[in-house]
């Protein structure tokens, strides 16, 4: 079979189940009653929650007790992040810091660095954003612009970053910059910074959605001073460790289950009855989302194992996304006037915020050339 | 709805041992050697592939999940899965599935091999009719089937009859019904049968609570696990061809709008092998929930899948001659038999509006 096809079962671990009843107990008394849950990762954003969460030791739960981690597996953080979006908790604050910036500063940070940042951040009390997208540059992420030049004791740094999710409320941007001019290998001479948003030469502007929210930000680097100390693994190495990201950012549960809750108050509307063409509808969307779940969990077992599952990532994102922008789409053919506006409030802040889902992480054509790839066509 | 006893509780996982490692790779050569596109052919135009039959029989594979109390191989359920998986990719022109499903009917009714007066087990294959079918006071086997898959083929046939209002297991040689020969699109027998003559009392089983129920899941399980193998194949296939075809002046795997094609489906096949994975994987304790996710969603696989993958071959995959129609006309037959795709979706969706929308939830995290 090609590669990056194989999605092996695995088993969840013993201690999973004991952990589902925590999450669920604890979001039972936690989660706000006047609030509409979102599955959406990036829906709802509360430092309270999160701060929550991070008191029982659910942020940065797979590192090493020494930086504040909880030493647990993949499987076991998997669990209680399928809980939280299922539930529509808020969880944006701590989402990138917890995913990927974490895991990345563990992996390349040095020992300084990972006792800096990485407690604060298993507190609640560190929020991180992803700075890779900028004006000029989309899915052609080597082509970026943001520069820095060496000075005396760090760089000194210019540019812009866009999109990025969070920057007005966020702390850090792990934030991918070029170093050395362009040659003709495109991806040497990149690399990453932690850029202090709060610095003064930081300005952050943000951009309202087609929703009306203001999520998404454009950020402005004019001579922002960053100390060697703030510079993740080797200049230059930005590109390999950026990639090394993805499979933590593009596999996981938020790729698929962002439409959850339009589901959950669809079956809630239809109160135990249903039309036979309504009934089946609520079937084929469980039984592809049992499937796309099982084969994130299949990813979740090869992080754990040490493995870096790039084409199975690119893979699960894409499937997961199309069947987050279809959810919205053929349940609301399947809708009737009389339904709740609970209902339809759910199904619109889907709708509006579905054009998203197969845009960040990676366009699905920027993923299905990943998966051409892993079948050997390019 | 459970599987009859007899599902075994061995330790069944698609993480294959080394023996179903060893069952994969001996059926996969098997059918490398005795399989090829011209036997299929040949099974189309009407010649039972015996060869074929005989050395897999001689194997023990067509007989991997029978315990060897009653003559089999002694394995898993699993472990015919993969044979009957490995074989779909061939596009084997057998009654596998069919033999399978008898036998662990049979067996769950404690009826091979003479045990409660079974049929004994032979080399010939058995299938299976879903008809309706009845047992009068005075021994008379009245009714008829559509669609009985290689019947032609078969020294019996094991059916469901209702005898005074108890569902009964009967297996009666072919040559006791009127036979009408039938085929599929996929070229496969799938034959009119007609009863009408008196049945002895050793053809008669009873002990299984609901073989009508059990014999439509593990119909739904086979073919979902034939799907796969065969969408595993039409992937290889498409990918394959798309880097020997040149146009333009370089294959057309080099094409972008090609890339994304073959990058669908690949995720569509990866799912679909995935979710046989899993039925594969829990088969010792099958539920009907399992089934509907698999059968449904690999069955959603196959037309996007099927689709593709002509698009790819143009009209090379459009004629008789190509392998790439062996595969394809199949899988459209599967995905409908023994249930459809919304068959199994009302199912499924049945099981989840019947209980709280906010248990959906906890209903899809129990599932691993």
């Amino acid at each position: 079979m090609f590669q990056g096809l194989k999605f092996e079962p695995i088993d969840l671990p013993e201690t999973a189940t004991s952990l589902r009843d925590q999450v669920r107990n604890f979001l039972a008394s936690e989660m706000d009653k006047q609030q509409l849950p979102d599955s959406d990762f990036n829906a709802g954003s509360s430092a309270a929650f999160s701060a929550k969460l991070a008191s029982r030791g659910w942020i940065g739960m797979t590192w090493p007790k020494a930086y504040g981690g909880g030493d647990c597996s993949f499987l076991e953080r998997y669990v209680v992040t399928e809980e939280l979006l299922a539930a529509g908790a808020p969880v944006s604050a701590h989402w990138i810091a917890d995913r990927q910036s974490g895991p990345l500063l563990l992996k390349f940070g040095t020992e300084e660095q990972k006792h800096r940042f990485l407690p604060a951040i298993t507190r609640g009390e560190s929020f991180f954003s992803i700075g890779m997208s900028e004006p000029d540059t989309g899915s052609d992420l080597a082509s970026i612009r943001t520069k820095a030049d060496k000075v005396d004791g760090g760089w000194l740094l210019n540019g812009s970053k866009i999109w990025t999710s969070g920057a007005h409320m966020n702390h850090f941007m792990v934030t991918l910059v070029r170093t050395e001019p362009a040659s003709e290998n495109r991806h040497a001479g990149l690399s990453q910074f932690i850029v202090d948003l709060g610095d003064s030469n930081v300005t952050i502007r943000g951009i309202e959605n087609l929703s009306g929210d203001r999520d998404f930000n454009q950020v402005f680097f004019d001579d922002v001073f960053i100390a060697d100390d703030m510079v993740v693994g080797e200049p230059g190495n930005g590109w390999e460790q950026v990639m090394s990201e993805l499979g933590y950012e593009r596999s996981g549960p938020e790729r698929f289950l962002s439409a959850f809750r339009v589901l959950v108050e669809f079956i809630r509307e239809l109160d135990g009855n249903g039309t036979s063409e309504q009934v089946a509808l609520v079937g084929k969307l469980v039984a592809h989302l049992v499937t796309l779940r099982r084969m994130s969990i299949s990813v979740a077992g090869m992080l754990e194992a040490g493995k870096l599952p790039l084409t199975e990532a690119a893979l699960i994102k894409d499937l997961g996304n199309s069947y987050e922008r279809l959810v919205p789409e053929v349940i609301r053919l399947q809708a009737n006037s009389s339904m709740s506006p609970r209902f339809f409030d759910t199904l619109n802040q889907c709708i509006l915020h579905a054009p998203s889902f197969t845009l960040r992480g990676g366009t699905r054509e920027i993923l299905r050339g990943v998966i051409a790839r892993g079948l050997g066509l390019r | 709805m459970l599987l009859p006893v007899g599902w075994g509780s061995d330790n069944e996982g698609i993480n294959l041992n080394e023996e179903q490692l060893l069952i994969q790779e001996s059926t996969r050569r098997l059918l490398s050697d005795l399989c090829g596109a011209d036997v299929v052919d040949g099974a189309e135009s009407g010649s039972f592939a015996r060869d074929l039959w005989q050395s897999l029989n001689e194997t023990g594979l067509t007989l991997a999940s029978v315990s060897e109390a009653a003559g089999g191989s002694g394995g898993t359920i699993a472990d015919s899965l993969i044979v009957i998986r490995e074989a779909a990719k061939f596009a084997a022109p057998i009654p596998l599935a069919e033999n399978f499903i008898a036998l662990q009917l049979l067996e769950s009714a404690g009826g091979i091999n003479g045990q409660g007066g079974g049929s004994k087990l032979s080399a010939a294959p058995l299938t299976i009719a879903q008809g309706k079918f009845e047992i009068s006071d005075d021994g008379f086997l009245k009714g008829e089937a559509v669609q009985v898959a290689f019947a032609r083929w078969c020294d019996n046939i094991v059916l469901v009859a209702n005898r005074s209002g108890t569902p009964v297991l009967c297996t009666v040689p072919v040559t006791q019904f009127q036979l009408q020969q039938v085929t599929n699109m996929a070229g496969e027998p799938r034959d009119y049968i007609s009863a009408n003559f008196s049945i002895s009392a050793d053809q008669i089983l009873e002990g299984n609570a609901d073989p009508e129920g059990s014999m439509l899941l593990l119909g739904a399980l086979t073919r979902a696990v034939m799907m796969s193998g065969a969408l595993e194949s039409v992937l290889e296939l498409s990918v394959q061809y798309s880097l020997e075809r040149q146009q333009f002046g370089r294959p057309i795997a080099r094409f972008q709008a090609v890339q994304q094609q073959l990058a669908i489906m690949a995720a569509e096949v990866a799912a679909a092998i995935r979710a046989a994975d899993a039925v594969v994987d829990h088969a010792s304790s099958l539920s009907e929930f399992e089934v509907a996710v698999a059968k449904s969603r690999i069955g959603d696989a196959v037309g996007i899948s099927a689709d593709i993958a002509h698009q790819v071959h143009g009209a090379m995959g459009y004629t008789r001659e190509h392998v790439l129609n062996q595969r394809t006309r199949r899988l459209w037959c599967w995905r409908d038999e023994f249930g459809d795709e919304r068959y199994w979706q009302q199912v499924l969706g049945q099981q989840i509006v019947n209980a709280k929308a906010d248990d959906l939830w906890a209903t899809i995290a129990s599932r691993t």
